[in-house]
This record gives C-alpha cells, sequence and structure tokens, in this order.
C-alpha cells in the first residue's frame, strides 16, 4: 500500500429536497487498499459514493478521485459496481461484459475475449451467449461485477456488493476483492455487514446519520475498547478483590471488566498475591462490532444487524 | 472518453439491440402496412366520395335527345374531367312529366339532385332552389353543345375542328413551380411521417435504462451528452435502415408497375437544386429534423418515471409536431412574409422549411447557414436535457459550465 491517496474528500455535503442526506464527510482511501464503508441503510453510504465517482454532485465539499477532481476524467480506470445493478435483459453476459468495459474505453473485442476468460475461469462457461435475463440474481450480479472489473482499473468502487448474495457467492466475491488488492487495485465498498468489512478492509469509515463517526484502521476502531478480562476464581472474596477495577462486575460465575491500562501482568501478579486462587481467565480483544456499537451507537448497531438479517432472508 | 467516442459506444450498443430485436421487424413492417393501407383506403374512399359526392340528374326525354345530350356530354368530359358535369340518367316518361319529376326527387333511394326533361329546344330543369346556379349551368353547356351538333346535323355537315399548332418548350414556368411545390410537400409530408412513427420510441427511449438501472453505471461511466447523443444516433441509424428498405420496396413497386402500364411516369421537371442535391439535402435534413425533435423529445421522455406518463406525453408532443409541420408548409410557395421566415428561423420547424426552400429555390448558401444553425440547437437541446435528466432523475445539481469546448472533445481543462 503507497501513501498515495486513491480518493480524498472534504466536507462532501449534499440534501435532497431540502433534507440532508450528507454532512461533511471526510474520506482518504489510499492506494492499494481495501476500504470499507459501514452504515445502516439510509446512513448516506450511497449518496457518498455516488458524490465521489461524480453521479451526483455535492452541494458544498471538494473530492478528488486518483488526483482528478473531476472524477469522469479518470473513468477509463474506475470500476463502479452500483446497489441497484443495472444490466440490458437481452443482452448476452458476454457482450454485456464487454460493452461494461468499452463504456470504460476497452475496446469490445478486448471485451468479449476477456468476459470469455473471465466466464470460463469463474464456472460459467456455458453462460457466454446466454442472455442476461436467464441468470439467476447472484449469477447477473457477478457478471456486473466482471464488468466493473474488465477494463483492469485502478480503483474499484462497490456499492452493497455481497446484498443479495448467497454465502457461497459472498465468499466467492471476498477472494475476487482480495484478488483485485493483490493486483494493486484499490477497492472501496460500502456494507452494512460488519463482519464482511472486518474480514477485508484495512481501512473503515463509520457512517451514521450522514455524518462520519470514525475514519482510519480497522485496529484503531477495535483499539478504542479496552480488552474484555473473564475471570472465575476460588476464593470468592480476599484482597485480590482491591486489584479488580470499578467497572468489574460479576455475570454468571465470571467477574467481568475492561483490562486496566497497565497491562495484564500487574493484574496477574495482584490477583496471584491476593489469593484468588485463578480459575478461568481469558482475555479478549473487542470486534469491529463492539467497535461499532461504541462509536455509532446502539441503535445505529441494531438497524444494521436488521438490515443485514433481511438481506439474508431475502437471499435465502 | 471523448463526448463522441462515449456517444459511439451507446449508440452501437442501442442500434445492434434494436436491430435484433423482434420488434424491429414490425418496426420495418407497419410503414408499409400503413401505406398499403392508405393507399387502399383511399383509393375507396375517392371511389366512394366520387360516386357518392356527385349530384345525378334524372334525364326524361326521348331516346334521341337522350343520345343528342349524352354524346354531348361525353365529348365535354373528355377535355375536362368526369366529375365536372353531372351524369344523367335516362327515365321513360310517363304521362304527367311534372308528377313524374317530382316523384323522382322525392326518392331517397336514387337520390336525384335535378330533373332535365323537354326537349333540345325547350328544355325543363326541375330541382330545389338554387338548382340553376350550379347544375343548370353546367347542363346549359350540354344542351347547347347537343344542339350545336344537332344543328350542324341538320345541315348536312359537322362543326369544324380548329387545329391549334403546338409550339413544345421545355418547361413552362408555372408547371414548374406547381410540380416544385409538389416535390417539397412531398418531402415535407415524408419527413414529418417518418420523425411523428419516431417520436413514441424517443420518448420511451430512457425507459429502459432507468428501469433496469443501467442509467446509473452509464452515468458513472461517461457523460450524460454522450448518452442522449448515443440514443439519438442509434435511433437516427435505426431510421435510416429502415427508410432505405421503405424507398427500396417502393422503388421496386414503382418499376414493377412500370413494367406493367405506363401510369406513374414520374415529372421531368427536378427540383430547384436538381434531383442528387436535393435528395441530399433530403437527407440531412431529415437528420436534423430528426436530431432536433429528438433531443427534445428525449429530454421530455427522460423526466417520464414510467410507460403512462410516457403515454401522456405522447399526444402533446405529436400535436407539437403537427404544429411544426404547419408552420413548415407556409414555406412552401411562401410569399417572403412573417410566417414563412418564423418557419425559417424556429429551430423545430426549419429543416422542413428548408427542404421546401431547397425544391424551391436554386441557391445552395441558404442551406450552409441553416444546417450550421440548426445543429447549434442540437448541442444546445442535447445540452439542456442532459442537465434537466442530471437535476431531476439523478437529484443531482448538473455541475460545470453549460457549454465546455474542452468537454465536448474529452479534453481536460487548463
Amino acid at each position: 500500500m503507497s501513501g498515495v491517496l486513491a480518493i480524498e474528500a472534504r466536507g462532501l455535503f449534499k440534501s435532497f429536497d431540502g433534507k440532508p442526506a450528507v454532512r461533511g464527510i471526510d474520506i482518504a482511501v489510499p492506494e492499494g487498499s481495501i476500504y470499507g464503508i459501514l452504515g445502516p441503510n439510509g446512513a448516506g453510504k450511497t449518496t457518498t459514493l455516488r458524490m465521489l465517482l461524480g453521479i451526483i454532485e455535492p452541494d458544498q465539499g471538494s473530492r478528488s478521485l486518483l488526483g482528478h477532481a473531476r472524477p469522469l476524467e479518470v473513468a477509463r480506470i474506475v470500476g463502479y459496481l452500483p446497489e441497484e445493478r443495472g444490466l440490458y435483459p437481452a443482452m448476452a453476459t458476454r457482450e454485456a461484459i464487454a460493452f461494461m468495459g468499452a463504456l470504460r474505453g476497452l475496446p469490445l473485442e478486448v471485451g468479449r475475449k476477456r468476459a470469455e476468460i473471465l466466464l470460463r475461469e469463474n464456472g460459467l462457461g456455458d453462460y457466454v451467449d446466454k442472455p442476461i435475463r436467464s441468470l439467476s440474481k447472484g449469477m447477473a450480479q457477478t457478471i456486473q461485477l466482471f464488468g466493473t472489473i474488465i477494463h483492469k482499473p485502478r480503483l474499484v468502487v462497490l456499492d452493497e456488493p455481497f446484498s443479495g448474495l448467497d454465502a457461497i457467492n459472498q465468499g466467492r466475491l471476498e477472494h475476487l476483492i482480495r484478488e483485485e488488492a493483490a493486483s494493486g487495485t484499490t477497492v472501496i465498498f460500502s456494507t452494512h455487514v460488519i463482519s464482511h468489512a472486518e474480514r477485508l478492509c484495512e481501512r473503515i469509515a463509520i457512517i451514521a446519520d450522514g455524518r462520519i463517526r470514525f475514519e482510519g484502521l480497522v485496529a484503531e476502531a477495535r483499539d478504542r475498547l479496552r480488552p474484555q478480562v473473564r475471570l472465575r476464581t476460588r476464593a470468592e472474596d480476599g484482597a485480590w478483590r482491591g486489584a479488580l477495577p470499578d467497572d468489574a462486575h460479576p455475570r454468571n460465575g465470571f467477574w467481568e471488566f475492561e483490562l486496566p491500562g497497565e497491562g495484564v501482568e500487574p493484574l496477574l501478579k495482584a490477583l496471584i498475591d491476593g489469593g484468588a486462587g485463578i480459575e478461568e481467565l481469558s482475555i479478549e480483544r473487542p470486534g469491529l462490532h463492539d467497535a461499532f456499537v461504541a462509536i455509532a451507537g446502539e441503535a445505529a448497531a441494531r438497524e444494521m444487524e436488521q438490515d443485514s438479517r433481511a438481506e439474508s432472508e431475502a437471499a435465502a | 472518453m471523448g463526448l463522441f467516442e462515449a456517444a459511439w459506444v451507446i449508440a452501437r450498443r442501442d442500434f445492434v439491440a434494436t436491430v435484433y430485436s423482434r420488434s424491429f421487424i414490425l418496426f420495418l413492417l407497419v410503414p408499409l402496412i400503413v401505406f398499403s393501407a392508405a393507399m387502399g383506403t383511399g383509393y375507396m374512399a375517392q371511389r366512394n366520395d366520387r360516386s357518392a359526392a356527385q349530384p345525378v340528374v334524372a334525364l326524361i326525354a326521348d331516346s334521341a335527345t337522350v343520345e343528342a345530350l349524352g354524346w354531348a356530354r361525353a365529348r365535354l368530359v373528355a377535355g375536362t374531367a368526369e366529375q365536372s358535369l353531372p351524369p344523367l340518367r335516362p327515365v321513360a316518361p310517363a304521362e304527367n312529366v311534372r308528377a313524374q319529376a317530382a316523384r323522382l326527387l322525392a326518392d331517397e333511394q336514387d337520390g336525384y339532385s335535378a330533373v332535365l326533361s323537354g326537349t333540345l329546344e325547350r328544355p325543363v330543369l326541375t330541382g330545389p332552389p338554387g338548382v340553376e346556379d350550379g347544375l343548370g349551368a353546367q347542363l346549359q353547356l350540354v344542351i347547347d353543345m347537343a344542339r350545336r351538333d344537332a344543328a350542324f346535323a341538320a345541315a348536312g355537315g359537322a362543326p369544324p375542328r380548329t387545329e391549334i399548332r403546338r409550339v413544345v418548350t421545355a418547361e413552362a414556368a408555372g408547371n414548374l413551380k406547381r410540380i416544385r411545390r409538389n416535390i417539397a410537400q412531398t418531402a415535407q409530408t415524408i419527413i414529418f411521417g417518418v420523425t411523428v412513427m419516431l417520436a413514441t420510441l424517443l420518448l420511451s427511449n430512457l425507459a429502459e435504462e432507468k428501469s433496469n438501472k443501467v442509467i446509473e453505471v452509464l452515468a458513472a461511466a461517461v457523460p450524460l451528452d454522450s448518452v442522449f447523443l448515443g440514443k439519438l444516433l442509434a435511433m437516427l441509424g435505426i431510421s435510416m435502415v429502415g427508410m432505405a428498405l421503405w424507398s427500396g420496396t417502393l422503388g421496386l413497386l414503382y418499376l414493377f408497375v412500370q413494367a406493367l402500364q405506363d401510369w406513374m411516369a414520374l415529372p421531368d421537371a427536378a427540383p430547384a437544386v436538381g434531383w442528387p442535391a436535393f435528395l441530399l439535402l433530403v437527407l440531412v435534413y431529415y437528420s436534423a429534423n430528426y436530431m432536433l425533435l429528438g433531443a427534445l423529445f428525449l429530454g421530455i421522455g427522460g423526466q417520464a418515471s414510467n410507460i403512462r406518463e410516457i403515454q401522456t406525453l405522447s399526444m402533446p408532443v405529436t400535436l407539437l409536431q403537427v404544429f411544426v409541420f404547419l408552420l413548415a408548409m407556409s414555406a412552401v410557395g411562401g410569399d417572403g412574409g412573417a410566417m414563412m421566415w418564423t418557419a425559417y428561423i424556429l429551430p423545430f420547424s426549419s429543416p422542413l422549411a428548408m427542404v421546401a426552400h431547397a425544391a424551391q429555390h436554386a441557391s445552395p448558401w441558404p442551406h450552409l447557414a441553416a444546417l450550421a444553425w440548426q445543429a447549434l440547437w442540437v448541442v444546445l437541446i442535447i445540452r439542456a436535457s442532459s442537465r434537466l435528466f442530471r437535476a431531476t432523475v439523478l437529484k443531482s445539481s448538473p455541475g460545470g459550465a453549460f457549454f465546455s469546448l474542452a468537454s465536448l472533445l474529452g479534453r481536460k481543462p487548463g
């Protein structure tokens, strides 16, 4: 990953019919990274991506894509998968992929050849000449994704790419994203499924109510919370109780508390010296979900879970 | 990508998608079916109209009078037209001719307009008030002709025939003017007809992209101007394919009919600019007319969110086209008045008016000015349509200057 920014946005603001959708978004996506934008539906993710791509103009703020203030100037080296998938139903799959490449300046003949290779490599060789309307939703989504990367872009923007896919296709997509990133392509995607971002991204932005609540490394987001300690002792009382921090609380026979700032060694020493009789002790690093709850709030996390559940049911 | 490069990608896709669709065959067949149906019904209607609309006169007379009047009428209509004189239908005289005439005029089935009775020397015309003005004047000619023939026959001779010495020239200005007006009107009608046929297709042209959400993919990759331009070019190409097929079919039909009987000779007179230049100008002005109205309709249709709205828009759009057509017709044999100049200058009527101009005036220079003027308006309308689409459908401020040469050529500013 280089220090050059593939995307830089400052103070993006957009309202529709007087209602603010995005309120001052700042984003910096390093080239070669996988970057996730996390937030519940309606948080402003799609609007942000559409502004970054120049599909809509921001009311305020500035953005640059691969060093260009006008996104269409670099359209040849950008790929975009919109949230609402768009394909011509009567078009053959190979033609659809080649057409999307042609829109980005790839000669049609080259696009057709690459499309055929991509389709065959991904087990869709039988569908080369089949019309889009004959494909399943997941397949059509895969075709559109191929169309997004057919011209070998330097930057790929995916809006809710996992939406509507079953678990197998989600896994395939994750693999494809990793492959793209490994070849030096910057990938930015929006999602309301935290696990995808946690598995794939180096950096994330958490959006809620049109505002950025966090922007940085995934590790930084997780580091906002102290590791959680779960402790079971033989002794019910004693001097060791003085070693427990103020937030320690019993639950299901365990003491639970955040690891004190001094670290684990002083805690262990105090517990042993105080005669706690440690039966079980675990230290868990908080996941991105916990970090999300802490950053965006319980309500936003609940919305995300609901969106995710509804989508899983729809995909099933 | 530059505007034209991107437009070409869009146009190619649309063209191929349409030409290879089943509905394209219908598109090609519809005008031929409509044309054949119009010819057939027109012929039938004309025939019915001819027999229904012409007043018929009952002729109550002896056989000699019937024969004399019949001959006189036949000679007169030979020099004019069958419709110029009322048919005379002989009826055997009854005892009371006056009562017979009244009966005949009251008979709804036969539908006589007047009754002619008596002899050549003392003819009697019975009919409603005013019968003496129209029918009376026409029958007067027939009776006079019959009486002259009878007089010559009684004298044992025939009326002398005046020999007219004929001096043949290339063309008479009056005829030429008339033929060129006809050529102008025919060219205008063809352009108008084809554009009307394409109007609904243009209105609904962006509907597919909007319903399939492809518009988002297009808008992220290429300038919206090129989407509009590409769609227009594709439809223009499709209509050209159609025109080639239709004109080819009509040409073959003409040759076939010519081979059977020589009744459809083309006029010797040529349009003022000559046939090759005129045909080229028809094609160019058709394209200009199509692009101007097409850009407007595409812009209007882009605002519609469903088929119902598109159907609602069709009526005012057709009315607009009819208005433009009527305005452009004022340029045919125009007297240089304000209406004619409005037709030349108003962008939407300009191509039709200039086709008429090409048929009637030889100078090529006005066409260069007109085409430049129309091209400018095509650019302006496409630009305005795409900005409106961006603002209302994509919910974005238009962004950028209304016109930028750099963006037109696909170059980075600065």
